[in-house]
């Protein structure tokens, strides 16, 4: 009685999907626990059962109406909810990237999925965490919980490299967002919902006290870490590079939207009194991050290190919905990740069935691929090609969308940037198209000649096919049939009152020109005329 | 009438890309099924396109037909509409007419047919969206849509370097095309009215100075395409390294594009700016003109040789274009189509050629013209097109820029004595490299080495039939180029009307262009009446 009480009070029922990929887990656990190595038969099949009721959960509380739990800690509005259900999704696509995967390498599969479940819920609960406390310990879970994933190839060095470094740079990085976040208390006069602290913070009434600019950029480079934007993205390649690729996938999709939601949730909340300079941060940071994601990635010669910079780059032209802050700004940025996290998947999906076959990520290694494997050159150059933005496929209207948002926005020198940036891109995707389908049957690689034949009947692959099917076809289909999707990402913006007020409040005193508009002033002052 | 609400651009757009999707399911070992199928439905699409003009389309409307027009994704702004006036109708006839022979003229193609009809007919459908669409952001899209077609065509089945072509290619038109979307961004968010339709788009209000600048943005993406001289480097590569068909599409239709988007938005919706930037037109067609002839004149590679020969036509299309009266408009349309089907026709030939020869170099070639007297002779009278014979659509194009530019009120007197003595220049240069080659080819002493161990047979009648087909219209506007011309006649002259009436706004009686003071031709005291 007492229970249902207090779980009423706290209105606990917001968290029904954290709670069931909870249940998941134990039931993952326990059954390994109980049934040993025979359980890896149903383990990943019950992680996938357990994440997709996760998604029903999120589906029915769609537009709930006391969206607020656990006494303000945990927010469950749309904005909260759409990021949840890209989590949940990137960890469902990542599960049948690693029955294989893990299998060929020895090690126990039930507790990679478990681990990657604890990596889930702590992206799960950042997406909606509403004061210091909870985001912090959901930002350790999701961490603590990828410093594990990085390094669960034991016995492979660069597995291990990759771990220790990731957790070094991590754990550097949350030390410093920790102490902006003591900074924050303190300053609040010991606030800890993340409205009050900006309440406080308007009520002082000092125009951007350095204190709170101090903060500003501590919190921001816990952030700018977690989404991999330059200068905070070091670690990037070197740890997709020795990592295991189901965990790559799920990095550089889940944790990186856990990222944004977190980016977005905290600066709107707390920040509004120092906008005009986290936008001035973020601009830089889009700035560095598209140019030097790209231009990097044309020297890449392994395909792990490719789709690091490039999704160093992608974080970049996210970036710039975030930046613009309008609803567009927002829901351009929330439908660039639903489709980021199709095309990406997917691409990794085929990169994982190539190593899986030829037991390489080299780039050279893929010439000639056409001739053995038409199915997986397909796929793949789909994959890529939506993510140099090459129309028809989803890429192209996420890009579309985004510049587009970002030029109704005025921020021209951003979307010029992010255009010329994205021509570039092109060059280094088509390279790889170019590899598996234009040399002649000569130029094979020795891994092409060595090809195995293609058989889907070995254990776990069935499933991957699936998902990498599905995959192509949303990549393909998500732009031409993108309604629904623009619809979701709209609804999450508009359904959301946190940023319907920081929206409203950015139109009403003076329009936000990001500082980077100077750099056409040309255009600039010819279009606003 | 029924007829008339049958949504005829939309199917014929689709009916090719749908048709493609098939192809992977067909059965077939040596492409020979493969082929006649991509030819079936680029003929039904023909047929489709014909019935169309024929019930359709209203010679005396100078406005869009045949329009449709769905919301696709509102969120953008983006819709799915189509039309035709004049301009586009001639245009897109010409697309399904050179893309169907292309099908044809690709018989040979053994090497990965399924992909390559698959890309040929994806390009035929891009390339009839391109002059069919009225929408801006949909302009973009279509535009991009052949850039892989066109791409993956070049470099997997060209020449020796087709993959620094191929690349080159995609470079330029990508990064050309980024001003595109700039300039449709720029446009739409002009103002109040936030809209990416043509029509609408035309009917702003733009000042000056905002012209000037999207007038600038829109001439360097077409001026890449058309290819307008400094710009022009791509096209010598790419159409020097693809093969028969690709080249007559590249040709035939590819290089219309920009000449058609010219005069669709810079001439059509920024008629100011225009005022401004048609004495450089004129200029640049005059470089295009003698400079693509002279290196024309030295090159020794028979593809580089006539691909130059294009530019240097396309030089008369700019001219006709900058003329600001209704006979040169007329005549830049009449040369584009022109050329579409003259260069498509030399294309072929050239391809033939090679075929037999297997070499592109004049100095291995020589008196082959006793073994194949049929190649000669259709060689013959499609280098006599091209160099503007009597009595041929080249002729009457030509003439039709002369008297439309020198008749023109535009230009002071001195600027289209000079203009035209050196589009004179350009009309005698065309004889002397297109009459120099046919000699090295054919004429002269036969060379030993290539008649011991090429077999030279003639042409068969698949050959004949092409450049039968090609020829009758070339003949046919040469005789009576009434027949093409009232299809735009109305269209053309609303145009020059617009144009007219907005750029000599100013000034009652008819003032000089000389908007931009340097750029006045000298007034010599002699000629100064």
């Amino acid at each position: 009685m007492d229970f249902t009480n207090l779980a009423s009070q706290l209105n606990a029922g917001i968290i029904l999907p954290e709670g069931i990929v909870v249940a998941t887990l134990l039931v993952v656990l326990v059954g390994d626990l109980i049934a040993g190595r025979a359980s890896t038969r149903w383990t990943p099949y019950a992680t996938m059962a357990g994440l997709s009721l996760a998604i029903v959960a999120l589906i029915y509380q769609w537009d709930t109406a006391t969206p607020l739990s656990f006494l303000g800690s945990f927010m469950g509005d749309d904005l909260s909810i759409v990021f949840r259900g890209i989590i949940v999704l990137s960890a469902i696509a990542t599960v049948p990237m690693s029955i294989r995967y893990i299998e060929q390498s020895g090690t126990s599969l039930a507790e990679f999925l478990v681990i990657m479940m604890t990596a889930t819920l702590g992206g799960m609960f950042l997406s909606g965490a509403n004061d210091l406390v909870t985001i912090f310990v959901a930002l350790e879970t999701l961490s603590i919980s990828s410093y594990l994933l990085t390094g669960y190839m034991k016995r492979d060095p660069r597995s291990n490299e990759a771990a220790l470094k990731y957790l070094l740079i991590g754990a550097a990085s949350s030390a410093i967002f920790l102490y902006g976040m003591s900074l924050l208390y303190g300053l609040s006069g010991g606030k800890m919902k993340l409205l009050e602290i900006s309440q406080s913070f308007v009520a002082a009434d000092s125009d951007a006290p350095i204190g709170i600019i101090v903060a500003l950029v501590f919190v921001i480079a816990g952030i700018a870490f977690k989404i991999a934007a330059v200068p905070f993205h070091q670690w990037t390649p070197d740890v997709y590079e020795g990592s295991p690729t189901p965990v790559v996938a799920f990095l550089s999709v889940g944790s990186k939207t856990a990222g944004f939601a977190l980016a977005i949730r905290l600066l709107v909340a707390v920040f509004p009194v120092v906008s005009e300079q986290w936008h001035f941060v973020f601009t830089a940071l889009a700035i560095l991050s598209m140019v030097l994601g790209n231009v990097v990635a044309l020297a890449q010669t392994s395909m792990k290190r490719l789709l690091a910079y490039s999704s160093i780059a992608q974080a970049g032209f996210l970036m710039i919905g975030l930046v613009v802050g309008t609803e567009a700004g927002y829901s351009s940025m929330i439908f660039y990740l639903l489709i980021y996290l199709f095309m990406n998947l997917g691409g990794f999906t085929c990169v994982i069935l190539f190593s899986l076959r030829t037991g390489t990520d080299q780039i050279s290694e893929y010439s000639g691929l056409y001739q053995k494997d038409p199915l997986l050159t397909l796929c793949l150059s789909i994959c890529l090609l939506s993510l140099g933005g090459i129309p028809p496929l989803a890429g192209f209207f996420g890009k579309l969308y985004i510049f587009w948002a970002g030029w109704q926005a005025g921020a021209y020198g951003l979307v010029l940037v992010g255009l010329v940036t994205s021509v570039i891109s092109i060059y280094y995707y088509i390279r790889v198209v170019k590899m598996m389908v234009v040399k002649e049957p000569q130029e094979m690689s020795d891994a092409i000649s060595n090809y195995p034949e293609v058989r889907w009947d070995l254990p776990g692959l069935r499933p991957l096919q699936v998902s990498l099917i599905l995959a192509v076809v949303a990549t393909s289909l998500a732009g031409i049939l993108s309604n629904p999707l623009f619809t979701l990402a709209n609804n999450s913006v508009s359904h959301t009152p946190l940023l319907q007020a920081a929206i409203d409040q950015q139109q009403a005193p003076k329009a936000v020109v990001p500082p980077v508009a100077t750099i056409a002033p040309a255009v600039t002052s010819v279009a606003q005329r | 009438m029924e007829l008339a609400q049958f949504p005829w651009l939309t199917v014929t757009i689709f009916l090719p890309i749908t048709a493609a999707l098939f192809i992977p399911f067909i059965p077939d070992k040596d492409g020979k099924t493969l082929r006649w199928y991509a030819l079936i439905v680029g003929l039904i699409d023909f047929v489709l396109l014909v019935a169309a003009f024929y019930l359709g389309y209203d010679f005396n409307d100078s406005g869009l037909q045949l329009v449709e027009s769905y919301t696709w994704v509102p969120q953008l702004d983006l819709k799915w509409s189509v039309g035709a006036d004049g301009l586009s109708m001639p245009l897109i006839l010409l697309t399904g007419f050179i893309s169907t022979l292309a099908i044809l003229a690709s018989w040979p193609v053994t090497l990965k047919p399924r992909l390559f009809y698959f890309l040929i007919l994806a390009m035929y459908s891009g390339q009839l969206g391109v002059f069919a669409v009225q929408d801006m952001l949909l302009f973009f899209f279509m535009w991009e849509l052949e850039l892989i077609p066109v791409y993956l065509l070049l470099s997997i089945w060209g020449g020796k370097k087709r993959l620094y072509a191929a690349t080159k290619f995609i470079l330029y038109t990508a990064g050309g095309s980024l001003f595109i979307l700039v300039a449709a961004l720029a446009m739409a968010f002009y103002g109040d009215v936030v809209s990416f339709d043509m029509s609408t788009l035309a009917a702003k209000d733009y000042t000056v100075k905002f012209q000037l600048f999207m007038y600038a943005a829109f001439l360097v993406a077409y001026a890449v395409k058309l290819p307008i001289f400094p710009l022009h480097t791509w096209l010598p590569d790419a159409h020097g390294e693809a093969t028969a068909p690709v080249h007559m599409l590249l040709a035939g239709i590819l290089l219309k594009m920009g000449g058609y988007a010219i005069i669709r938005m810079n001439l059509g919706m920024l008629p100011d700016a225009h005022a401004v930037f048609a004495p450089i037109l004129v200029i640049f067609g005059i470089i295009n003109i003698i400079y693509a002839a002279l290196t024309s004149f030295a090159q020794r590679n028979l593809k580089r040789k006539i691909a130059y020969s294009s530019i240097s036509h396309m030089g008369f299309v700019i001219i006709g274009i900058a003329s600001f009266t209704n006979l040169g408009l007329s005549g830049a349309v009449l040369q584009m189509v022109s050329h579409g089907l003259i260069g498509a026709s030399l294309f072929f030939l050239v391809g033939a050629t090679y075929d037999r020869t297997h070499t592109l170099v004049l100095n291995e070639m020589g008196g082959v013209g006793k073994k194949m007297p049929k190649i000669f002779a259709m060689f013959t009278t499609c280098s006599m097109a091209s160099l503007a014979l009597p009595g041929m659509s080249g002729f009457v194009a030509e003439l039709m820029v002369f008297v439309g530019f020198a008749t023109s009120d535009a230009y002071s007197f001195t600027f289209k004595l000079i203009a035209v003595m050196l589009m004179a220049v350009g009309v005698i240069l065309t004889p002397i490299y297109l009459l120099t080659m046919l000699r090295e080819i054919f004429y002269g002493p036969e060379n030993q080495e290539l008649i011991e161990h090429e077999a030279l047979i003639d042409a068969e009648p698949r050959e004949v039939f092409i450049i039968a087909c090609l020829l009758i219209p070339i003949i046919g506007f040469g005789l009576y180029p009434k027949m093409l011309t009232q299809i735009y006649d109305t269209t053309t002259i609303s145009l020059t009307d617009n144009l007219r009436s907005r750029a000599f706004a100013s000034t009652e009686e008819l003032q000089p262009l000389a908007f931009l003071p340097h750029l006045q031709a000298p007034e010599l005291p002699i000629t100064a009446d």
